[in-house]
């Protein structure tokens, strides 16, 4: 009987809070099935962002720049205002190489986050498993592996706006982005929930 | 075919022409009259542009901004486009001006923050002509003296291999540098409206 209310407990607590995310919309049918994230992917463009990343109380800056080699294959690199290079790395569909990277950044997890935080900044083709909608947005639910990206495109322009990875239960990564012509994000805040980690970009 | 090998040949003939190793007679008057410009040189005041080369990109990066230095070691960095940001070098210290976000970060124990600083001094004031710390190049064009500088310390050459530096053949000064990565990227700097030896106070170097 206990082990049936705590039970109980849980599953409303999951279903209520996987719910928070898009309690302001209703599901509607999924009549896109496929979204494109059109912010990196003219593979003509040099995206290049003055970088200001906040990490457990440290803060740093520099020059970020991405650039789409091919289909879900981009090469990103960070260097300091001076141009030395501080990570070089190439990011496949599946895999990834390693240029180069400063001691300084060769931890880890740092490499894993940055890796699971371009992944899905820059994926273009999105599965869309379902859809939500209020008076102002489309929110497009996309499966990847166990957690969940929910991409809330504007309907006024058709502008991705945010883009928010979940667990099955609460957010993990939140994408803001502003962006004057919806082709390419000016500026992007990518914040972490579960991690210090608060990345601002700004387009130049 | 034979006018593409004509254009071939007369380019690389050019370019043999235009470049030539210096005789060890004008590397001694270098290394002498660009130490005599370096002691004489108590400010430099100059605008510079920045371009960050990577073999993936369509175009390089350009950023501008100043640099001034006082002698013996005051160096400061100011980036003002495309984002306003400036880096003070000071007393092992560097001072951080961040698009109005100031901080100060510790070199004292970051070895090649230290190295690359003691680099730039060097380089602007053209005394870097030490051979504990590098191999050295010299090849002359008609408007330049330029010494590729080949680092020998381990931990630098991961980040930067070498620095070429191109001397004006008239008065001695650094006119541009290239800092080249072991992937042969490299970072061209090129100073333009250098003033020397004008009044720059202390003030300048507080960021």
């Amino acid at each position: 009987m206990r082990f049936l209310k705590i039970n109980i407990l849980v599953i409303f607590l999951l279903s209520s809070c996987s719910l928070a995310i898009t309690k302001d919309f209703t599901e509607a049918n999924v009549e896109l099935s496929n979204y494109k994230n059109p912010y990196f992917s003219n593979v003509f463009k040099d995206y290049v962002y003055k970088a200001n990343i906040e990490v457990y109380g440290y803060e740093f800056s520099g020059i970020l720049i991405i650039k789409k080699l091919a289909t879900q294959h981009h090469r990103i690199v960070f260097a300091t205002e001076f141009g030395t290079k501080m990570l070089d790395m190439e990011l496949n569909k599946e895999d990834y190489t390693i240029h180069f990277i400063a001691s300084e950044l060769n931890k880890k997890i740092l490499v894993n986050t940055l890796k699971k935080d371009f992944r899905i900044l820059l994926q273009e083709d999105i599965l869309v498993n379902k859809t939500f909608k209020n008076e102002y947005f489309n929110v497009y639910q996309s499966n990847n592996k166990n957690r969940l990206n929910f991409y809330f495109v504007k309907k006024e322009h058709n502008c991705l706006e945010k883009l928010v990875n979940t667990s099955k239960i609460k957010e993990k990564v939140i994408f803001n982005f502003k962006s004057n012509e919806c082709k390419m994000a000016e500026k992007i805040l990518i914040e972490h929930k579960n991690l210090k980690l608060k990345i601002e970009l700004k387009a130049f | 075919m034979f006018r593409m090998l004509f254009t071939f040949l007369l380019l690389t003939t050019t370019t043999i022409y235009s470049q030539q190793v210096m005789t060890p007679k004008e590397i001694t008057d270098l290394k002498k009259n660009v130490k005599i410009v370096a002691q004489k040189t108590t400010t430099i005041n100059s605008d510079f542009d920045q371009f960050k080369h990577m073999e993936f990109l369509s175009d390089a990066i350009k950023t501008s901004g100043k640099m001034k230095f006082k002698a013996p070691k005051l160096v400061k960095w100011s980036y003002t486009k495309p984002f306003q940001y400036s880096v003070v070098f000071k007393e092992g210290n560097l001072l951080i001006n961040n698009e109005g976000k100031k901080s100060d970060v510790n070199i004292g124990s970051n070895q090649l923050f230290q190295q690359l600083n003691q680099l730039i001094v060097k380089s602007i004031s053209g005394d870097m002509f030490d051979e504990t710390e590098f191999t050295m190049n010299f090849i002359k064009t008609t408007e330049n003296y330029i010494v590729t500088f080949n680092s020998k310390d381990a931990e630098l050459k991961k980040y930067i291999k070498q620095f070429i530096l191109y001397f004006d053949k008239e008065n001695y000064t650094v006119m541009e540098v290239k800092m080249v990565e072991p992937s042969d990227d490299y970072t061209h700097i090129i100073f333009k409206n250098r003033i020397e030896n004008q009044t720059i106070k202390d003030e300048v170097f507080k960021n």
